[in-house]
């Protein structure tokens, strides 16, 4: 009994101690650490834009990200874009459901800054009414050359078989599937595991508008010629793959074995993310332009 | 420890050949089985082994008589967690690729065997600096144990040596697996084994004549 006390003082001191020192290791890690992750999701970015060693990306490629909100105010909701502006600031435009402009704002915020969520956090409380609540809900990445847009890349989540998918896709201009990257999936392994095998998640490349909305799981064999198509992209020509894809895709996936769930969540997950954004982007196009702003998309 | 107190480099070379914790000890054979798959990680889990068990011998040398007995092993888990969670740290941060390779075992570290074992046995009883060598020499022969283990298993397995490919094929693909990690522990030991009764009997020679 008598050791009580200095037993408790003993632990204690001992875990304030080494939480003061883990707390310095993550005080000076953190930045490299968050670099790195930039660093990661960048090399995704190119991969899934079909850059990598062979062929490395244009230097004039540059990637503009925009973030959406979700905003609340006591008697409506509506969205909010932070949108990158020609002289490298943002600019904070809000929108109502149905596509009407509401206001503007401008944010005295760096795109390298904005990465930061609680960075623009700040800008916006700075900005907004304090009556108005609002939440991030996601980022579309647009990939600039020259002045023009190549790509859209959406970094997304969705519901998986076991826990939350998450993925990024990404899109041409007119819509069409560039290309399906999956960032992170806790499947069964070997069976919803898979989705990130190049032969499933391939399939979504090429894929039009027209033929992503109408998308569906079918449970029949991958064909032989499809399947090597799939794998080993490199083997082919550019009109081979063309030719390949124009006889075995339609709008349909071919599920993986074992793993019909997972492979309909994913096609669900995309075909949702598609018809979401390509709507989101011709409302948010139209009121830019009405509007003059200068965007730097 | 009875007998005269060793010198720091016999302290070294007890936790190099003597008391090697994976082929004396038998200790943290679980990291030895599942992770010396290649040279490489082999060698950085030995390298944060190393760190740990230095970091934490020679803070425990210095705590000691701060240390309730009644808690001993409670703060020397402590110890270890807070060296471990740096390291973990660091090497996420400036060593990405091979943070992704070795990923759960770093943070098992906390759990290996050897380092608490060398903190109840060495660390506790003994000054800052025969602490230090000590802990030194531990991580040491288990980054030696691992490094053989991954050297013999990458090269059987996969003809290579830290990635390069320096055999035409692959000999014999099942030394990747994790049952071929208890054959070469085991063929370790007994080599081990070996030497030791090789110098044994060179010594009784040399008593003879």
């Amino acid at each position: 009994m008598r050791d009580f006390p200095r037993i408790i003082i003993g632990l204690t001191v001992a875990c304030v101690l080494s939480a003061f020192i883990m707390g310095t290791a993550f005080v000076f890690t953190i930045k490299a650490k968050k670099h790195n992750e930039y660093m990661e999701f960048k090399e995704a970015m190119y991969g899934v834009l079909g850059y990598g060693h062979k062929n490395p990306a244009p230097k004039s490629l540059q990637f503009h990200e925009l973030y959406r909100y979700i905003m609340h105010e006591p008697k409506k909701d509506y969205m909010g874009y932070m949108i990158p502006t020609k002289d490298g600031k943002y600019c904070f435009v809000a929108l109502s459901f149905d596509g009407s402009f509401l206001y503007k704002k401008n944010l005295n915020i760096s795109e390298e800054e904005a990465r930061e969520d609680s960075v623009r956090q700040k800008a916006l409380l700075k900005v907004l009414d304090p009556s108005v609540k609002f939440f991030y809900a996601n980022k579309i990445i647009v990939a600039v050359n020259n002045g023009k847009r190549v790509a859209y890349l959406l970094p997304r989540a969705f519901p998986g078989f076991k826990t939350t998918i998450k993925v990024l896709l990404a899109l041409n201009p007119d819509y069409r599937i560039k290309g399906l990257e999956i960032l992170e999936e806790e499947e069964d392994p070997g069976l919803g595991g898979e989705i990130k095998r190049k032969y499933f998640k391939n399939q979504f490349k090429g894929l039009t508008y027209d033929r992503v909305v109408k998308l569906k799981v079918i449970k029949k064999p991958l064909p032989e010629e499809y399947r090597r198509c799939l794998e080993q992209e490199e083997e082919f020509t550019k009109e081979q793959i063309e030719k390949i894809r124009e006889k075995y895709q339609d709008s349909h996936i071919y599920a993986l074995t074992g793993a019909t769930i997972s492979s309909t969540c994913v096609t669900n997950g995309v075909k949702n993310i598609v018809k979401k954004f390509a709507y989101r982007i011709k409302v948010l196009d139209k009121v830019l332009k009405e509007q003059h702003i200068q965007a730097a998309i | 420890m009875p007998g005269k107190p060793k010198s720091n480099f016999e302290l070294v070379l007890n936790g190099l050949f003597n008391e090697n914790p994976i082929f004396r000890l038998a200790l943290s054979m679980c990291p030895a089985v599942g992770i010396s798959t290649t040279l490489m990680n082999g060698f950085l889990l030995g390298l944060a082994v190393l760190f740990v068990q230095v970091a934490s011998s020679c803070t425990i040398s210095l705590i000691k008589n701060y240390i309730h007995p009644k808690i001993r092993i409670p703060t020397y888990t402590l110890v270890i967690a807070t060296w471990v969670t740096v390291i973990d740290l660091v090497l996420s941060a400036y060593f990405p690729t091979a943070y992704k390779a070795m990923g759960i075992f770093i943070r098992l570290i906390v759990t290996f065997s050897i380092i608490l074992m060398r903190l109840e046995v060495f660390a506790a009883k003994n000054p800052l600096i025969p602490s230090f060598w000590d802990g030194f020499g531990m991580g040491l022969g288990f980054m030696f144990g691992m490094m053989t283990l991954g050297f013999i298993r990458e090269l059987l397995g996969a003809g290579a040596l830290f990635g390069h490919q320096v055999l035409p094929a692959k000999p014999l693909l099942f030394f990747i697996l994790p049952v071929a990690g208890f054959f070469c522990v085991g063929f370790m030991m007994a080599v081990f084994n070996y030497v030791e009764y090789l110098f044994k009997k060179a010594k009784e020679k040399r008593a003879e004549g």
